[in-house]
């Protein structure tokens, strides 16, 4: 017998050496006796395994069981290989090697192929390893955030949030648990998504103050906050008003996509489209030119300053869109005047809402340059509010429909601001989860639950 | 079989290549490389700067022409003059506007709807009404009814409106309501920003003569003005007072609007409101007439009426 390599020894203890397995008795099927009989105290792994399974049948295959098994040493050593055939000293060694292939250690085996390849072949796979570590490097890392920025790439400096918190702080109430924990969430929200796109946030304290008090204008801070904010930005196209009351359910719409790069599409500028109000459209008076005389001004978007969405009972300023410009500065400047303040302000409910739909409603040169979106682009509203008429699909939210935002508007009024915004940020979560937690909830639980009757949470 | 040394080389060497180092066919194939990589590089740029990021267009505004240069606006209020006052007064017009190439606007009081307001309103929706219908007209003068162009030489837009005059006219940092308003002109205003021209008297701004630049501050000047709630508010003296209302509440109005010496643009025939006329004003107004009795006004153009017709045949 002739070992084709040295023996060497296991843990379990004997020699672990194919030579010297094979039975040298020359019994094709060794009897229970012969372990003791060769007396050796070396307990052999095949042998023990014979006596513990001592069921009549042959415990262990023969080595000359079938073709294959006898044959396919000389088989697999008669493949073709491909190596390199020019180099003759390399080729002894490889014939050598040959079954000690699959034991070089993985680095080897990268090197020997890296090695054989070609050095044309190996530049195309640095530029590929290239291109996929920078865009790996690129999602990774705040790379991004500063692309999405910056007003020339992505553009992101051209909005700014403005979140109004604090609201009636300081003076009408004291914040609760519960007022803090909707904050804090809004925040959150808004933060988490300005990050992503990289928009500028701007969280505006809302609380009522003598400033405004003894102005009665206490609700016209807006006016003064999109002012200091567009001061503040200097690089701010388009200003987003956020009530605190809202929560982002789609943090991956960026504002660009879902709205502004196709504009023209989404708003509408002829209120009789949806005219809660009842708004007379178009003015028809004879002394206006034609734009002013015209639903659509000069329908041109690029006319467009201010963007609103209307929910059932007019507009709404929960959220809404207004671009810096000559006439954002105008309309900020006779938003408030004391005048109209003293004949209406029984009747303005809203305040500073009201007094917009007053403006659009008498002056032309406001809604030349307004337009509308409908209210489920960027401000849904759940069913507690506006809930007169029921379920409407022009106002409530959707989750089918992936709704970008939700203004949980009135919530303060007798509703439940806290639950609201905790149901609604699950669902946002749960809506937006990864593929791999998708696989894990979706697929696994369900299976399991089936097999097992528990629920797990993976 | 085994060999133990690479077979030998063929000791002829193989005819000279000279097909693969054809200059032209070589420096054709790494051209084309660069030219790809370069064609690559430039879409790439392309696709980087023109994605639809948010690329707005910018809003342009219409821009007057400039025919007429100028539209004179002088409501009319039939009825209670003679018709031969009244087309007088529109003979003064338009002879001074043929000779200047301007247009003339005469609306009527009554015209508009207005919902209830006195009618000393309809000045206001008459310049926008005005706006409308000269859309390419730079200026507008608001002249009253009751009063004479005297100098016929003097053009508005260089008598007044030129960005150099204007900052020599303009009165900076005066109360806008005489005597003691806080809110004062601007006292860093350029010529060229400023849309609204017009007067104080004793009693405080005159509305009764004014140049306006055509564009949207005209626009969104008149409509705000025109507001209904300033209409139904009850102003002592009406649009008058709603006018020093908004000038004085509202800075983007402020910040276009310049004082100018009274007798640049509306000399008063007596001198017991404002600055009286002398010779060489461009205008003399016939101050307080209507007010009084039926007839005081033509009365009084008729110490004006020669001078005028004189002046206008000399030139």
């Amino acid at each position: 017998m002739s070992l084709s390599r040295s023996p060497s020894p296991v843990p379990g203890g004997g020699w672990s050496s194919p030579g010297l397995n094979i039975n040298t008795s020359g019994r094709s099927s060794p009897s229970k006796a012969h372990a003791e009989s060769s007396g050796t105290s070396v307990m052999w792994e095949s042998a023990r395994q014979k006596r513990a399974g001592d069921s009549g049948y042959p415990s262990f295959s023969t080595q000359d069981k079938g073709f294959f098994t006898r044959h396919i040493r000389r088989l697999s050593s008669s493949l073709p290989r491909f190596s390199s055939g020019q180099n003759y000293a390399e080729k002894e060694k490889l014939g050598r090697g040959q079954w000690s292939g699959p034991r070089i250690p993985l680095l080897g085996r990268l090197r020997g192929i890296v090695a054989r390849m070609g050095r044309v072949m190996k530049i195309r796979l640095l530029v590929v390893l290239l291109i996929f570590l920078s865009i790996l490097l690129f999602y990774t890392t705040p790379l991004v955030h500063y692309w999405r920025r910056t007003t020339w790439l992505g553009g992101g400096q051209k909005f700014v949030i403005i979140l109004a918190a604090n609201v009636g702080g300081g003076v009408t109430e004291w914040k609760g648990a519960r007022e803090w924990a909707i904050e804090r969430d809004s925040v959150r929200n808004k933060k988490k998504y300005v990050a992503r796109w990289g928009y500028e946030l701007e969280i505006v304290d809302m609380s009522t103050k003598k400033r405004y008090a003894h102005e009665w204008r206490e609700s016209w801070e807006k006016v003064d906050f999109i002012r200091t904010s567009l001061r503040k930005y200097p690089k701010a196209e388009w200003i987003w008003w956020l009530d605190l009351n809202t929560f982002i359910m789609e943090p991956t719409y960026s504002l660009q996509d879902h709205i502004f790069n196709h504009l023209d599409k989404h708003v509408y500028r002829d209120i009789n489209e949806y005219n809660p109000l009842n708004i007379t459209h178009p003015l028809t008076d004879g002394y206006l030119d034609d734009d002013s005389r015209s639903p659509v001004g000069d329908g041109n978007v690029n006319s467009v300053n201010l963007i609103l969405p209307q929910d059932c009972s007019g507009f709404n300023l929960g959220s809404f869109f207004i671009r810096r410009s000559a006439w954002t500065d105008r309309l900020l400047d006779i938003w408030w005047d004391p005048v109209a303040y003293e004949q209406k302000h029984m009747e303005w409910e809203h305040k500073e809402q009201d007094a917009l739909e007053q403006m659009y409603t008498s002056l032309p040169w406001i809604r030349k340059h307004t337009a509308f979106l409908p209210q489920r682009m960027i401000n849904s509203f759940p069913t507690g509010a506006c809930s007169e008429n029921g379920n409407d699909t022009r106002i409530h939210y959707n989750q089918d429909d992936r709704d970008f935002l939700v203004n949980m508007a009135g919530c303060e009024w007798g509703r439940d601001c806290w639950g609201e915004m905790y149901n609604f940020r699950e669902l946002s979560y749960y809506l937006n989860r990864n593929p791999w937690e998708r696989f894990k909830e979706d697929l696994i639980t369900p299976i399991w639950f089936k097999i097992t009757g528990e629920k797990v949470k993976l | 079989m085994h060999f133990a040394y690479p077979p030998r080389k063929s000791s002829n060497p193989p005819p000279y290549l000279r097909a693969s180092k054809l200059p032209g066919l070589s420096l054709r194939r790494s051209r084309m490389k660069v030219i790809a990589l370069a064609g690559l590089a430039f879409v790439t740029l392309l696709y980087i700067l023109t994605r639809p990021s948010i690329r707005h267009g910018t809003y342009t505004p219409h821009k007057p022409s400039g025919n007429p240069p100028a539209v004179i606006v002088t409501l009319m209020e039939d009825g209670k003059y003679s018709k031969s006052y009244l087309d007088m007064i529109k003979e003064n017009r338009i002879q001074y506007a043929q000779k200047h190439g301007y247009q003339t606007f005469f609306p009527q009081v009554g015209e508009y709807e207005l919902k209830g307001a006195p009618t000393s309103w309809t000045k206001v929706v008459a310049v926008r009404h005005a706006l409308t219908k000269y859309p390419d007209a730079k200026f507008f003068w608001f002249l009253e009814q009751n009063s004479f162009i005297m100098n016929p030489l003097l053009k508005i837009e260089d008598h007044v409106m030129k960005s150099s005059r204007l900052e020599e006219l303009m009165i900076k940092d005066h109360p806008v309501v005489p005597p003691d308003s806080i809110i004062k002109t601007f006292s860093h205003l350029r010529g060229q920003d400023v849309d609204f021209v017009l007067t104080q008297d004793k009693e405080g701004l005159s509305a009764g003569s004014f140049v306006i630049r055509n564009g949207d501050w005209a626009k969104f000047f008149l409509e705000t003005w025109f507001d209904p709630l300033y209409r139904s508010y009850n102003f002592q003296k009406a649009e008058a007072h709603a006018l020093e209302h908004i000038v004085q509440w509202h800075p983007t109005i402020l910040a276009r609007l310049a004082l100018v010496d009274q007798r640049i643009i509306n000399s008063y025939s007596k001198d017991a409101k404002g600055q009286a006329w002398q010779p060489g004003d461009i205008v003399v107004r016939f101050s307080d007439c209507s007010a009084s009795s039926i007839g005081a006004c033509e009365a009084e153009s008729q110490r004006f009426n020669s001078q005028w017709r004189t002046s206008f045949k000399n030139v």
